[in-house]
């Protein structure tokens, strides 16, 4: 019994970090109807620049600060600069030009950091474990719940209840009329865009310690956030936490229970919510 | 028009000439390249069934690229005396069965959607190659098992001589191109790109969009798999590089440079691509990078691929109107 309630923990601990990384990918398709290919390289990046920083200044807390900005940075240079010209070929450029970035990305992290896994050691407070039922768990899994959560409540405070969030939810619903009521769309755009990058490098920080940092990670959570997307529903933010807590659990009691089959479990899932409701749990019907 | 048909008869004429002394003349590695870029041409093209005429942008082709490899292998291996051009066939109907079921789930949603979810099935198919190792030899990979082929008329035929190989891999590639290119001009083959250009007006006219949509994936899947079986005859060997994400990426842009607009532009993207990144990869380890670039540029400035770099004068010697729009 115990063992079940260890694995269900793990569970949510990977779930909310795939809906850290998966959030950003939300806001932007919803806002833009961009589907950010790069964001898996973002998150990367993330982690990377995680590994630089905590060699350089020692610290890991101020990764969680400084990655996101830089990898915001980078997310606005994308928008301003490439994506922006791609707007008006239509969608499957833009998917493209994303892909071609997360392509090219991935290239450049193994050009610096080579292609072996890299270990990011977390801070010694969160090295430990705390009591957890008759045993202990491992505090380092408890702090990504605890930054996700921190996330969450944020977004759904700017979303809900300021003037920004209010402009970003009107924009997605309907973003020339936006426009067209004063708003600088162009500017909401960029700066959505950025956070969302800065999202996925967040992501990207936490997970740096958690999983092992190496090239082929953008596109293991890729994967995975597509599926809790399709899952839970495009541009839909609580969609995609349900999705992702789904998913964490599924894969930690599928590699618990049947192992062989693990990876195949969340693939048959999305099937069948394919067939029972193509747009996703949370999503409208097109 | 009759000019116009005398020069485009001349021109398949050339062609064809020059693909059959083509052995004569090249070094044994250069043959070796023109086997890949003969397989490959028909996978692109086939991607571009996808991309060009469909409208949809998958990131999942190479599953039925490596299916058709695998069951190459297989038909192969557990057929006994199974003939090589029935083999090939299996593999291309065992890709276009995949093919079909995953568009099952894909083809009725458009966009984003679909890129996503080819994604998704190409590593779910990866997944099961990866895991099923009594079948696959999963990352070991799996020989394939050569013999003798028999053609009437002919006798026999060594196949392990490259010239064979080539000859076979030409000839396959090419019926396979022709037809697809006859699929397209008849009524239903146009169907599908009056359902690339308004959807919505189209199921308004009365066709049925799901099933045309469904057709062009299940063929594009079915020619991928022929283009893995020759790919598998060629390597002797087949692993998870034929059905990884990789490939499915490969494909994509071997499909883009060279120009999806048209029906032979991804031929010459595939050219351009073997070319290419044999040739960036002796100058350095980092060809990838360069491959990416490229590709972002040719989004940025060039999106009609390589192809649309060629200036309409010299397509226009062999069709006089709109070379680009017109004659798909």
């Amino acid at each position: 019994m115990e063992a079940y309630a260890v694995q269900a923990v793990h569970g949510v601990v990977y779930g909310m970090l795939l809906f850290l990384v998966t959030s950003g990918l939300t806001l932007v398709f919803g806002m833009m109807g961009v589907l950010n290919m790069a964001h898996a390289a973002f998150y990367m990046v993330g982690a990377y620049f995680t590994y630089s920083l905590v060699q350089w200044t020692g610290s890991f807390w101020l990764c969680l600060l400084l990655a996101p900005i830089g990898v915001g940075i980078i997310g606005a240079f994308v928008e301003r600069v490439l994506l922006r010209k791609v707007h008006t070929f239509g969608h499957a450029h833009e998917l493209m030009l994303t892909f071609g970035i997360f392509y090219i990305l991935a290239e450049v992290v193994k050009w610096i950091w080579g292609t072996y896994p890299l270990t990011v050691v977390a801070p010694d407070v969160l090295n430990g474990s705390v009591p957890f039922l008759s045993a202990t768990y491992p505090t380092y899994r408890l702090f990504i719940l605890l930054v996700s959560v921190i996330v969450l409540f944020i977004l759904a405070f700017i979303m809900q209840k300021t003037r920004i969030g209010i402009i970003v939810r009107a924009a997605v619903f309907d973003n020339e009329m936006v426009d067209i009521l004063g708003v600088n769309v162009q500017l909401v755009f960029l700066g959505v865009f950025s956070i969302g990058s800065a999202l996925a490098g967040l992501a990207g920080v936490v997970a740096a310690p958690f999983l092992s940092t190496y090239p082929g990670m953008g596109l293991e959570i890729l994967v995975d956030a597509f599926v809790v997307i399709v899952i839970g529903g495009f541009g839909s933010v609580w969609g995609a936490l349900l999705a992702a807590l789904m998913i964490g659990e599924l894969q930690s009691f599928g590699i618990m229970l049947i192992p062989e089959l693990a990876l195949v479990f969340q693939f048959l899932l999305m099937a069948i919510v394919l067939v029972w409701r193509p747009q996703g749990l949370f999503g409208e019907s097109a | 028009m009759t000019h116009t048909r005398t020069k485009n008869v001349l021109t398949v004429l050339i062609v064809l000439a020059a693909l059959v002394v083509l052995p004569y003349l090249l070094t044994e590695v250069q043959l070796n390249m023109a086997i890949e870029i003969a397989f490959f041409s028909l996978f692109a093209v086939s991607y571009n069934l996808l991309l060009g005429y469909g409208g949809v942008l998958s990131f999942g082709h190479a599953a039925y690229f490596g299916t058709g490899a695998y069951f190459m292998v297989f038909a192969l291996k557990y057929v006994a005396g199974m003939p090589i051009l029935p083999a090939v066939l299996v593999s291309g109907v065992a890709a276009g069965l995949t093919a079909a079921i995953v568009g099952f789930f894909c083809v009725r949603l458009g966009g984003s959607y679909f890129a996503l979810l080819t994604l998704a099935f190409n590593q779910l198919i990866y997944a099961i190659a990866l895991k099923w190792r009594s079948l696959t030899g999963g990352d070991d990979g799996i020989g394939l098992d050569k013999h003798d082929m028999y053609l009437p008329f002919v006798g026999n035929l060594d196949t392990m001589s490259t010239f064979t190989v080539y000859y076979l891999t030409v000839i396959i590639v090419l019926i396979s191109l022709w037809l697809i290119r006859f699929f397209l001009k008849t009524p239903y083959g146009n169907t599908v790109a009056c359902v690339k250009d308004n959807e919505e007006r189209a199921a308004f006219i009365g066709y049925n969009v799901f099933r045309s949509k469904l057709v062009l994936f299940t063929m594009a899947g079915f020619f991928a798999g022929i283009a893995g079986a020759l790919f598998a005859f060629f390597e002797e060997f087949v692993s998870l590089d034929s059905i990884n994400m990789a490939m499915s990426t490969e494909v994509l842009f071997m499909a883009f440079i060279g120009g999806t607009g048209s029906f032979l532009g991804p031929v010459l993207g595939a050219a351009v691509f073997i070319y290419f990144t044999e040739w960036v990869s002796d100058i350095t380890e980092h060809w990838e990078f360069f491959l990416g670039v490229l590709f972002v540029l040719l989004i940025l400035y060039a999106n009609r691929g390589i192809i649309g770099l060629i200036p309409e004068k010299i397509k226009n010697f062999w069709s006089p109107r709109s070379a680009s729009a017109g004659e798909r």
